[in-house]
């Protein structure tokens, strides 16, 4: 059952009425569940400058429990308020990366875990591989609505700090982004520096690298699932989500037009949408994808190269 | 002996000192590990392997009796007259160990180390992330790094040890931990390692490296400080143990290095000190504008090309991927 909408570009724009009451459906149970935050002062890495708490909520239960306790790292400047806010979306690994000093000196920062990553991994321990296809043969039960209801669940908790100006507000990380913004229309800017879920199906049958190389093993071992699976991925498509987001999103994508997923997603996103023009030079990326978020939230960028040494607590100074 | 260097970009000359009983520190490791029985345990994932991959989940014992994990691939089929060429991958501080296909796909049979600490070798050894780097850091022999380090050379151990493996042809190769720790292994297995390849190398030149960065995982150093300053002392007592720079001096064969002129994690000086402290021949390649990739994409060629002109692969599938997987910090 669906209803059309007109586009201009080659993708389907289409809005699927059940996918709308799919996601309105964990958008109910979410908002069922009490976030229920436990906020843990961390005095090693707080400084003057900002407060540093490890945190745990609650999302969705997983496998019939009525919730599940996620957790995240968050930084909030010491100095008088309103801040920018910055969401840090779980990367795909067992491990998330800290938040950097740069962006706890600028921003309330709450970096997520999902849901069997380290600090959410009781009971639930993710494997890896085994993550990305974990129950992947419905939508209903696949690992990523728990994973996309953690996000939403850290937009919401973010969203709601003290402190926090709710028209500064961006998210970063991979395309988790762009259905968490899709879902949560709350904020300014969306940086989406790298794929996971965008025509995820036809991306992995270019590689044999993991995690997408798991999509290759249930293609060997279970074929029989993969129209169940090809409808799981549907509901979950980015390109399926990027109409509806409200935020200036930045995607990197090659400037050579090779990524074309990448070049899609744009597409998807309409006017909201701009291109960062990956030069695979990594130092100078970051730093490009650093200025653009600054400009949108209003704050100096920084370089994550520093200038100089910078002296330690408790050494002595050279005689 | 003390290492002393100052390269460019030049922000802070790379100095480690040498403790005087730094080759019974190690010697006394490599005796706890020959004490314990890796009693390895190779089990076939039918689930991930492929018509031309076997995928093998490897449980082994390091020191303490510790079992810790590994993902072992090789090509199906018989092994070539004389053996595979072996691969030692070490995957980065937060990174997990990469099921290395990719590899196989190429001729090589691939151990690819979880050493403790990380997923699958996690509950009985569990400093987290951040954590391990500063877990028992006032204490050199219970420091938990050197257990990880070692690890890691049984990881290379037990590769070593399989039948189908070429033991004059096998070689490590891994970039920021994965980098120093090849440097670690090399060092320790003198003769036996035939060539490294080493991306961004961490833990080499410590200490400046803190003062180098205010990233991770080397900030979690500073972090401790900040709380700690009375335990500098101890802390730069137990680096310069564990410190790559004072072991690269044992390290005789080949070696790569590759590095990023902008690199904020490991910092770029202290990839030209491991050079300088590399007694052997190295090919050294360093990347303006690049930051902790250390030139990938670009490198790709180079790392492939240095491993296979000294493992000298044989009967690999023509169907290559490029080392993209950016095992870094």
């Amino acid at each position: 059952m669906s209803t059309s909408s007109s586009t201009s570009t080659s993708i389907d724009t289409t809005i699927d009425i059940s996918r709308e009451m799919f996601w309105q459906a964990l958008d109910a149970e979410l908002a069922g569940v009490p976030a229920a935050p436990e906020l843990l002062h961390d005095p090693f890495r707080s400084t003057e400058d900002y407060t540093f708490f490890t945190v745990r909520l609650s999302s969705i239960g997983r496998h019939g429990s009525g919730s599940y306790r996620i957790a995240g790292f968050l930084s909030i400047p010491t100095r008088q308020g309103p801040h920018p806010a910055l969401l840090e979306l779980p990367r795909h690994g067992s491990v998330n990366h800290t938040p950097h000093r740069n962006e706890r000196e600028r921003f309330v920062v709450f970096t997520v875990m999902h849901r069997g990553q380290r600090l959410a991994d009781s009971p639930y321990r993710a494997p890896y591989p085994g993550l990305l296809t974990e129950d992947i043969t419905s939508p209903d039960t696949w690992i990523y609505r728990g994973i996309l209801a953690d996000c939403l669940r850290a937009a919401e908790f973010l969203s709601g700090l003290d402190g926090v100006d709710p028209t500064r507000l961006a998210a970063v990380g991979d395309d988790l982004g762009v259905l968490t913004a899709a879902r949560r229309p709350i904020f300014a800017a969306l940086r989406v520096d790298s794929l996971l879920l965008t025509r995820l199906l036809a991306r992995s049958s270019a590689t044999v690298s993991y995690p997408l190389e798991e999509l290759n093993d249930l293609r060997r071992h279970a074929p029989a699932t993969l129209a169940e699976v090809e409808h799981t991925l549907d509901q979950f498509d980015p390109l399926a989500h990027a109409q509806t987001v409200t935020a200036r999103t930045l995607v990197s994508a090659s400037a050579d037009g090779t990524d074309t997923a990448a070049s899609e997603l744009l597409r998807a996103l309409g006017d909201t949408g701009e291109q960062f023009a990956v030069t695979h030079v990594d130092g100078l990326d970051a730093d490009g994808r650093d200025a653009w978020l600054a400009d949108a939230l209003g704050v100096e960028a920084r370089s994550r190269f520093l200038t100089a040494s910078v002296p330690l607590p408790g050494e002595r100074s050279p005689s | 002996m003390t290492v002393t260097a100052t390269q460019n970009p030049a922000r802070a000359s790379i100095t480690v000192d040498r403790p005087a009983d730094f080759d019974e520190y190690w010697q006394a490791g490599l005796d706890e590990l020959a004490a314990v029985d890796p009693a390895p345990l190779l089990t076939l994932r039918l689930d991930l392997s492929t018509p031309e991959i076997d995928v093998f989940d490897v449980r082994y014992s390091g020191t303490g009796n510790v079992r810790v994990a590994a993902w072992y691939t090789r090509p199906t089929g018989e092994a070539p007259t004389g053996g595979w060429p072996g691969l030692l991958l070490i995957p980065g501080y937060i990174s997990d160990p990469v099921v290395a296909k990719s590899w196989s796909l190429r001729g090589y049979a691939v151990l690819s180390v979880a050493a403790r600490g990380k997923l699958r070798a996690m509950d009985p050894v569990n400093p987290g992330y951040p954590g391990l780097l500063v877990d028992t850091i006032v204490d050199p022999y219970s420091y938990t790094y050197r257990a990880f380090y070692l690890d890691t050379v049984r990881g290379f151990d037990i590769l070593a040890a399989l039948p189908e493996i070429d033991p004059t042809r096998i070689g490590v190769h891994g970039s920021s931990q994965g980098g120093g720790l090849g440097v670690v292994v090399a060092a320790l297995r003198p003769g036996a390692v035939a060539c490294l390849s080493a991306g961004a190398p961490y833990m080499c030149g410590i200490m400046d490296s803190v003062r180098l960065t205010y990233t991770y995982p080397y900030q979690e150093i500073r972090e401790y400080l900040t709380v700690h300053p009375d335990h500098y002392a101890l802390v730069e007592r137990t680096a310069s143990y564990v410190d790559a720079l004072n072991l690269a001096a044992q390290v005789t064969c080949p070696t790569q290095v590759y590095i990023g002129l902008r690199d904020d994690v490991c910092p770029p000086e202290t990839g030209f000190a491991l050079v300088d402290a590399l007694p052997g021949e190295v090919e050294f390649h360093a990347y303006p504008g690049a930051g902790h990739d250390a030139g990938l994409p670009a490198v790709a060629n180079e790392i492939d090309r240095f491993l296979a002109e000294h493992l000298q692969p044989v009967g690999g599938s023509s169907r290559r991927e490029a080392d993209t997987s950016r095992s870094n910090a």
